[in-house]
């Protein structure tokens, strides 16, 4: 999956927006969307958000969990612990990411709110990366991971599952006999 | 087409149809289509875009786009518009005979009937004649000076605005088209620090969020800032000691063409106590401490040294960590990438690159512009030392004359019209502060320069005298159109400004003699 694909997904997540134009109920594919009304807050999903922005009809209300105090809270909790900590969307990178390029001027403190999310980001890509390697070095066949977010899966997707692989090849041709029915891989 | 309600007349009506947009080479052409491309992008309105730079292509580009259903057009607009009545005139009935029959009718009735009628109608006549003359009267006046407006790329703003559509990136444009008038000396004093006025008011309501410092904007966001800035050209890209050297105002004041100039210059520095190696290093590399209270140290000094108006008042943008410029450098970075006579692939290239440059995402574009512009402007400079030095600025009597010879160096960068009128302006300006005649000091200019070899034209430009007080009037419009048809001389009056024409090299002489006889 490319990390572009992981985006369009996220995209599909409601956010709140402040409408500065009027319209009534609109009916797409995917659901209803609320009646707009000038100065009154709805929910859209991403991907509407930014293109009324663009456009400059709307004005983005950033989403609660994205205030200084509590994303400093999540990196600190991120830190002590070893394991994953539920992160408070399962697509905060990527959510992050479009409304500060788009809309940074709608969202207080913007550039610490940047630092916070990419600190967080680091720890637990870290962690990832600890644990492929114990996971490839035991040569465990399988393990759980909890609070794992997509984009985090996808960027050790085609190297964790390519290597073992590799190292379950490497297994099997070390066994003599029957499981072994070819010399090349 | 005269419109006085932008919204209504106007917006409202083009936002439902394709639109065809037809743009001048002008910095502040450039501004305005941005502004306009923007208020486009938000309604959806499909647009195409083509460049004229003259009349001519005005005309194929309206030819070939017949069918398209409005048309727009972007230049400067000229204000005091002569009333709708004074010179179109509906036309009225004629009087026709009235055929009544009158059947049984006296004739003594009739015919007195019929001289009233007669002595009704050279009254009507006669007033119809003054009419006329009154009309021929306010449009020669109206068609003798040129002179230019309001900025048109505020026009646009103006038109945001009161759609409540404006942003700052339109608002940086407005200034940017204002600051390219000012830089081209093309309104008055008064006119310029009015419509800043205007512009302020616009800023501090799109900006005052920078001074709370609890909820500041990330600092990619861009920030619009007020100064009163120093007059010099591209300072804070370039050396100070080459912008003090290449800004027309500054060394006109020192005279830098001469030794004595040069002395004057290095008295300046050292009467502010700027050592001469910090000077002429790049400015983002000069000392901390000689920057701190660079603006006022040079306001003192140049105070004792005759030049009153060394700063001037003007806004700056600020937008990431290293990225901070002035108004009048994103003016000359622009106008030379629209005239950059290094042909890089078809005709519109350039205009496209310009008009690039201006958006803040293509950096590089705009960095390359200001390498350009300086090379420009040491040109400018040179050429205008070397004309003052050899005397090349002759006066013919009611005006004076240049004419840059083929193979001087750089001669092909002037042969572009906002670049050969920027030297003609600094020319002056040097010219006047190095004449001893008083009478010439009041001259207009007009300045030749080779444009195509191989075709033998010759680009001429007129501008007005250079006075304190000048209220930026042109008359070398008409006076080329009269010269020209006099003598039969083959000319080519295509570009907006009536005062830029084109020439062929032969009868550049009897034009010229055309010319001093019409205005002595």
């Amino acid at each position: 999956m490319e990390p572009a694909e992981v985006e369009f997904l996220a995209e599909k997540e409601l956010v709140t927006i402040a409408a500065q134009f009027s319209l009534d109920r609109i009916h797409l594919i995917g659901g209803d969307l609320g009646p707009f009304n000038p100065g009154l807050p709805v929910e859209v999903p991403v991907w509407l958000a930014i293109n009324l922005k663009q456009r400059q009809k709307c004005r983005l209300i950033p989403p609660e969990w994205m205030d200084v105090g509590k994303l400093e809270e999540i990196r600190d909790q991120e830190r002590k612990e070893d394991t994953f900590t539920p992160m408070p969307s399962p697509y905060y990178m990527e959510l992050t990411k479009l409304l500060l390029n788009y809309a940074s001027d709608n969202i207080p403190r913007a550039d610490e709110i940047r630092t916070l999310v990419k600190d967080t980001w680091d720890t637990r890509m870290a962690k990832l990366r600890l644990s492929a390697d114990s996971f490839v070095r035991q040569q465990e066949v399988h393990a759980k991971v909890d609070n794992l977010t997509l984009m985090e899966i996808n960027t050790t997707r085609t190297f964790l599952t390519q290597a073992l692989d590799h190292m379950y090849k490497l297994r099997t041709n070390l066994q003599p006999g029957e499981s072994s029915h070819s010399q090349d891989f | 087409m005269f419109v006085s309600d932008c919204r209504r007349e106007f917006y409202d009506l083009i936002v439902t149809q394709r639109v065809l947009l037809l743009v001048a080479s002008d910095v502040d052409a450039l501004c305005a289509c941005k502004i306009l491309q923007a208020l486009f992008q938000c309604d959806h309105v499909q647009y195409t875009l083509v460049p004229v730079s003259g009349w001519q292509e005005l005309e194929t580009a309206f030819l070939e786009h017949k069918d398209q259903i409005k048309l727009l057009v972007k230049q400067d607009d000229d204000l005091d518009v002569p009333a709708y009545d004074d010179i179109f005139r509906d036309e009225e009935d004629e009087e026709e005979d009235s055929e009544n029959e009158s059947d049984g009718s006296e004739p003594s009735e009739k015919r007195r009937r019929f001289e009233e009628e007669v002595i009704e109608r050279t009254m009507k006549r006669r007033q119809r004649r003054e009419w006329e003359a009154r009309r021929r009267e306010i449009l020669f006046d109206y068609e003798q000076y040129e002179y230019h407006g309001t900025s048109s790329a505020m026009v646009m703003f103006d038109l945001a605005w009161i759609m409540s559509k404006d942003l700052n990136d339109m608002l940086w444009w407005a200034i940017v088209g204002l600051t390219d008038q000012w830089v081209q000396d093309k309104i008055t004093q008064m006119k310029y620090v009015t419509d800043i006025g205007i512009l302020q008011r616009h800023v501090s309501r799109h900006n005052h969020r920078n001074e709370d410092e609890e909820n500041s904007l990330s600092i990619d966001c861009m920030r619009i800032a007020f100064e009163y800035d120093l007059r010099l050209a591209l300072y804070q890209h370039w050396s100070l000691y080459e912008s003090l050297c290449n800004t027309s105002y500054t060394s006109a004041s020192f005279k830098l063409w001469s030794v004595q100039g040069q002395k004057r210059l290095q008295e300046f520095l050292a009467d502010m106590g700027l050592p001469l190696k910090q000077v002429k290093q790049k400015f983002n590399s000069m000392d901390m401490s000689l920057k701190e209270n660079l603006r006022e140290m040079i306001e003192e000094s140049a105070n004792k040294f005759g030049m009153k108006d060394l700063r001037v008042q003007t806004f700056s943008i600020h937008f990431g960590f290293k990225n901070k410029f002035s108004a009048s450098d994103i003016v000359y970075a622009t106008t030379s990438l629209m005239e950059n006579v290094e042909k890089e692939g078809p005709e519109t290239t350039n205009f496209i690159k310009a008009l690039d440059s201006l958006s803040r995402g293509n950096l590089d574009k705009l960095h390359q512009g200001l390498d350009l512009a300086k090379k420009q402007l040491r040109a400018i400079q040179q050429t205008v030392a070397s004309c003052i030095c050899t005397n090349l600025v002759i006066s013919q009597g009611p005006f004076l004359y240049c004419s840059l010879m083929e193979g001087t160096p750089d001669v092909k960068l002037f042969s572009k019209p906002v670049s050969l009128c920027l030297l003609s302006k600094y020319l002056l300006k040097s010219f006047v502060c190095s004449t001893k005649n008083k009478r010439c000091k009041l001259l207009p200019l007009v300045m030749a320069a080779p444009m195509d070899v191989e075709q033998g034209t010759v680009i001429m430009v007129g501008i007005p005298p250079e006075t304190e007080s000048s209220d930026k009037k042109n008359f070398f419009g008409r006076a080329f159109e009269k010269a020209a048809e006099s003598t039969n001389s083959r000319t080519l009056h295509n570009h907006f400004e009536m005062s830029i024409i084109e020439l062929k090299t032969e009868d550049r002489s009897k034009f010229l003699d055309a010319l001093i006889a019409l205005l002595s």
